[in-house]
Parts: C-alpha cells; structure tokens; sequence
C-alpha cells in the first residue's frame, strides 16, 4: 500500500506548471489528491512526476463575472459547503458539496480535481451538468472553454490534453425563484452513488432540466421535462422510457435512475 | 529526497521525505507519533486523521511533502485541548471504544463536527460520524458520547477558527522550502519496480486448474456474411484474432495452451495484464471454449475470464454467439464498481465483434489492431478492444468504463 517511486513538483505559476506537463510526457496532476492518492497508493497509477497545482494562487480563487460565478479548480468541496467561497446559486452548490464523501475528504478534495478525474458517480459532474456549467483550461498556448457535457469522453477520460490544466469551473448563477432537487443512492453513506438524479427548474431562464448521473458514462440530460414545467409528478413510464431512449436497457439500473430522478423532482416542487 | 518545514503539534519540523511517503507514515515512522492509526491507507476508514491547518483530513492519503509550511495537529496535540478533554471523558462514561483502533482518528472527528455544528439528532450524527470505521462498539456508545458533548456545546470553549484556506491546505501563501536535496529519487522516479512479464506457458497445465467460479457472464452475438467453414477457419488463427484485440499480444502458443498479455489504458491507469489460457476447439460443433488467467504485477490485481463461442449456419451468413465471464481481485477491483465492469465488458465484446467482422472480411480490425497481433494499447478516445483472449480480455474489464 505504498506509491512507486514519483518525482513532486509544486510551482507557483499556471505558465510554471504547464511547462512540466509540456516537458514531462505521463506527468499527473494533483489537486486535493483524495482520488489520485489512493490510486497511488494501490499502485494504480505509477506516473513519474507528479505536479501539485494547490500553490498557484489563481487555482483557489473565486471570483464574480457577472452570470456566472468562477471558481478555480482546486477551491474545495469544504470550501463550498461552509459558503467561504462566494455562491451564485442559492446554496445549491453548497448543498451538493456537503454530501461528497466525507468531511475529512471535502477539506481537501476539489472541484476540479473531481471533473478532472470523471469518475461517473462523482457528485459535481451531474450537479454542474444540470446547472450548465463551463470547463475552462489552458495549455501553453491558449485558454478555452469545455461546455460540461463535452467534458467526459469516457469513464477517468476527460476531453482535457496531457499537456493542459484544468484551470477552474463557470458556473451559471440562477434566477431567485429557481428551484433544485438533489437525490442520490448510496449503498453506504458517503461511498459512491449508484444512482444520482438532479432536476432544475428555472422559469427565468426557461430552464427545466432533470440529469441522471452515476451511469457508465457522461450524465444523462433530460431537457424541457413536463413535470418540470408544469410542477406536477413526473410521469414514471415516460421517465423510463427516455433513460431506455438514451441507451439503459437494464430494468434494474432503469429503476434505480428513474427513483433518483423522481426523488430529485419532488424535491425540487416541494 | 525533499526538504520540508511544518508545525507538528505546536514545534517547527525540519525533514527530509520521499515525495511518496504519505503524511501517516511520515508522522509514525520519522517523528514517532505513532497515535495516528493506519487501517484501510486509501481513504476509506478514517483512522489516520489528523487536523491539517485546523480542518480535519486523512493523512494516508495527504503525501507528507504536499504539508510543506503546514500546520499539523495530530492525536498528541490535543492534550491540553478542552474540548477535547472533554470528548476524551465522554468516549470512557459512554464505553465509546473497545480495542482503541479507530479512536484517534474518531475522536478528532468527533471534535471537528462539535466545532462545526451543534444540535444534532443521533442519526445526523451517525451520518456526519460515518467517515470513520469503528468495527468493536456498532457506534451506539460514539453517538451517545458525541450527543452528550453536543448537548453542552454552548458552554464549551470551541476552538478557535483557524485561518480557513479555499484551496487544500497550506495552500499557495504558506511558507515553504521543498526543495530537492538530492537527485537520488528523481533520478529513481518514475522506474516502477519491474513488472515486465515473465509469461511462459506453465508445464503440465490442464483445463480444470483454471478456475471458472463465480464468474460474472454477458453474452453477445454477431452475423458474418460468410459461410461457418470459413469463419471457423479463421478463428483457429489466434494472432490473427488477437489482432482484433487492441493492446493485446499472442506472446506464445503451444498446441492448446497460450500465453498473452494485454494493456489497457483508462484515464491515469495503465493496467498490463500478462497470463496465460487454454483453448479448446470442437471442430465438430464448431464451438470453443477459452480459460484462462492474468495478472497485472504493477497493481498486483489477477483477473480470470472464460470465453465461449460458437458458430451458427444462418444460410446468409454466420451468427457467432459469445459468452464471456470474468471475475477481478486486488486493487484494481476497487475501483471496478458494478456496472461500469459490465458495461465495459459487454463494450468489449460488442467491438470484438466488430473487429472480427472487418477481419474476416480482410478489412482488417476497425479499432487500432495491427496484424502483427501487436497493436497499440488502447487511449484516451479509442475503443477498448475486443475479446478472445483467454485470461485477459475480461480482466481489465472490470474496473473501467466505457467509452464511446
């Protein structure tokens, strides 16, 4: 249970850092380290250097721009679930935020160090996705903005190069009488979801969106759904018949997605 | 080797670490603070917290060099703490402890819920506890414990707040000196201990010893535009099968028995399963079974698999119907959640099915194969490759995912 042999490197500028990814081919990122530390530890991951992005002072910034509020990718979940980083959405970030594994995770895992990783059941990929948010990185020659249902090409691969950082996350504020529901299926408090199911209505910005995430991939999107629209239940079999639409066909995943969903929507009325 | 300053309970450390000794092990094994307890070391349990710059954290999983300029508080440090006194009391009249394990790591938990929140239900408090394992009391003397100290929070001196950092701790404004002081272990990294594969085909074996127990199974199936004679044919040339097989490698074969290995890229894992099968063709019903088992010595995780193919004379065409199990054990299985394995296995199988057909069409396989049977190991986009490797196809199968 101890980590192969890796070289540490923790500059203190994003130019310093993408100099290293650039020159050192296999290098890895680490933010909070809470799901690249145990890979390590299990011998997983065996990169040869390792560059510790936690000393550059804009990846831990948040800052208003207007829409949207930006948060640097390695703000932490912590942060977000005490409000010490700035909030556009009405506490629904720190909402989702304090129900990430565990506290004593939440103190160091980050935000973007989670989408970075793309782990499917992970809580900021189907949070975020329904929220509409914007991935921005940077390689040494430019900046540019990832739409997040564009972010995850599959399980642990992100659309991110080797030689570029995840740099932070956009995320869109919203109207005051938006309303959000959050549900997710745990085997055990904390451990990975089996099933997340999120919905966001937000009449202000025509918004009415249900995501089913914790799948084998990219969250699932489900826009303009009726019940969203109409603040009624939603409709069971047309729930299942949409997941069954974007390629579930186990009738146990199917149920244990649309329940999370439905849940995530009755909150989100209630 | 690096050199690191901190403050560990109170007094400046100067140290030399390894980047990859983690903060427990540090703090055990170079300054003997051997309170902080070791149990799962990947984050699970809870054990080896310690308080870093004042917020709760798992030191197995924290490298010791990631603390340069940190402010640590370990189980020892909180002798003089009065919340904590106080906890400590209440752990010993609620019997909140039998062997003692959990209890370091517990007990700092505890006082950092209590400085956080206050007025909690014993249910609230099982669900904020539950990042620590205790395997003696079944929780109910904790709880009790806790909700007792809670109950007299307002009376209570709370800690005072530390300077919170947004980013993980000490984060960009803390002083720090990590410096490389010799070049011995940059010039080490990145060699991971030798794992090249040593497969050779082991004498004697036969098909029983390979386990086909519990295996997990999916089963798939596939229409050539060619005749059974045909597709038969082709399947008895195993390199050229292999092929179909992105990452995978026929490194020798010897009558029924083979040896293999294949590689598998899945975000920063790069698994390399190496092992060796056996195969048996029914030329009569023309159907094959393959055993077999693998091992990847870099994560020290052993897959076996079973694969099990039969052709069909459909009068247009073949129908090849594939059943494949696989079971996964060691580290990798802890990141191969249910159905992402079953995901990308049936993904596997579903592009070996593919590939196959564009081989025995002579288009050659579609994702990356070569016809040398070496082909690449998969990347980031590509598709993970197909199946008919005895032992290894399956393997890696369980931990990832999918890909599109």
């Amino acid at each position: 249970m101890k980590p192969a042999r890796f070289d540490y490197m923790a500059p203190s500028t994003l130019s310093e850092a993408l100099g290293l990814l650039e020159s050192v081919p296999g290098a890895k990122v680490i933010a909070g380290g809470q799901s690249l530390g145990p890979m390590l530890n299990l011998r997983l991951v065996q990169p040869q250097l390792i560059v510790d992005i936690s000393r550059i002072p804009e990846m831990s910034a948040v800052e208003d721009d207007g829409d949207c509020t930006v948060y640097g990718a390695c703000v932490t979940h912590a942060a977000i679930e005490d409000g010490r980083a700035a909030d556009g959405t009405g506490g629904v970030l720190a909402r989702v935020a304090s129900g990430i594994a565990y506290r004593a995770v939440r103190t160091r895992g980050t935000i973007g160090g989670s989408l970075a990783h793309a782990d499917p059941a992970a809580d900021w990929l189907s949070a975020l996705t329904a929220l509409g948010a914007e991935i921005t990185a940077a390689d040494g020659k430019q900046e540019r903005r990832i739409p997040i249902e564009a972010l995850m090409t599959g399980v642990f691969e992100t659309a991110i190069g080797s030689a570029e950082l995840l740099t932070g996350v956009r995320v869109p504020k919203l109207s005051a009488n938006a309303r959000f529901g959050y549900y997710k299926i745990c085997r055990k408090t904390g451990e990975f979801a089996e099933a997340i199911g999120v919905a966001l209505q937000d009449p202000e910005r025509g918004r009415y969106r249900g995501v089913v995430g914790a799948t084998e991939g990219s969250p699932i999107v489900l826009d303009d759904l009726p019940s969203l629209k109409a603040g009624t239940e939603a409709d069971p079999g047309e729930l299942r018949e949409r997941l069954k639409g974007h390629g579930m066909d186990d009738p146990y995943e199917i149920q244990l997605h649309a329940v999370a969903l439905e849940r995530a929507i009755q909150e989100a009325l209630a | 080797m690096k050199t690191i300053n901190l403050t560990v309970n109170g007094q400046p450390v100067c140290a030399e670490v390894e980047p990859r000794t983690h903060l427990a092990d540090f703090l055990r094994e170079q300054l003997r603070l051997t309170g902080t307890h070791i149990g799962c070391e990947h984050g699970i349990c809870g054990a080896c917290t310690v308080d870093i710059n004042g917020e709760m954290s798992r030191s197995c999983i924290t490298f010791a060099v990631q603390c340069d300029g940190a402010d640590i508080t370990t189980i020892e440090g909180f002798d003089d703490d009065p919340l904590m006194a106080r906890l400590r009391e209440a752990f010993t009249s609620e019997h909140a402890l039998q062997c003692g394990y959990c209890t370091p790591g517990m007990i700092i938990a505890a006082r950092d819920l209590i400085r956080r929140k206050g007025a909690l239900e014993p249910q609230q408090i099982r669900y904020e506890m539950s990042g620590n394992l205790c395997r003696c009391t079944g929780y109910a003397g904790i709880t009790a414990a806790i909700g007792q100290v809670m109950a007299e929070r307002d009376a209570l001196p709370l800690p005072p707040a530390h300077e919170a950092c947004i980013g993980p701790a000490p984060g960009p404004g803390a002083k720090r000196t990590a410096q490389n002081t010799s070049n011995a272990a940059a010039d080490d990294a990145g060699k991971p201990d030798d794992d090249s594969p040593s497969t050779s085909l082991s004498p004697g074996a036969a098909f029983e010893t390979f386990s086909e127990d519990g295996l997990t199974t999916l089963t798939e199936h596939v229409i050539v535009p060619h005749d059974a004679d045909r597709v038969w044919a082709f399947l008895g040339d195993l390199e050229t099968v292999a092929a179909c097989l992105p990452g995978a490698r026929l490194i020798q074969q010897d009558g029924d028995l083979i040896a293999g290995e294949m590689r598998v890229k899945l975000g920063p894992m790069t698994p390399r399963f190496a092992g060796e099968g056996m195969i048996r063709r029914d030329d009569e019903n023309r159907s094959a079974r393959i055993v077999g088992h693998a091992k990847d010595t870099g994560s020290a995780s052993r897959a076996r698999g079973r694969i099990v193919y039969a052709l069909q004379d459909t009068g247009e065409g073949t129908r090849i119907d594939i059943e494949i199990g696989y079971a996964l054990t060691g580290a990798l299985a802890q990141f191969s959640r249910g159905a992402i394995a079953k995901d990308l296995v049936g993904r596997l199988t579903r592009a070996f099915a593919e590939n196959l057909q564009g081989a025995i069409s002579g288009n050659g396989p579609a994702a990356g194969g070569s016809a040398d049977g070496g082909s690449d190991a998969l990347d980031a986009g590509g598709l993970l490759g197909a199946v008919i490797w005895g032992q290894i196809k399956s393997i890696f199968a369980a931990i990832f995912g999918r890909r599109n």
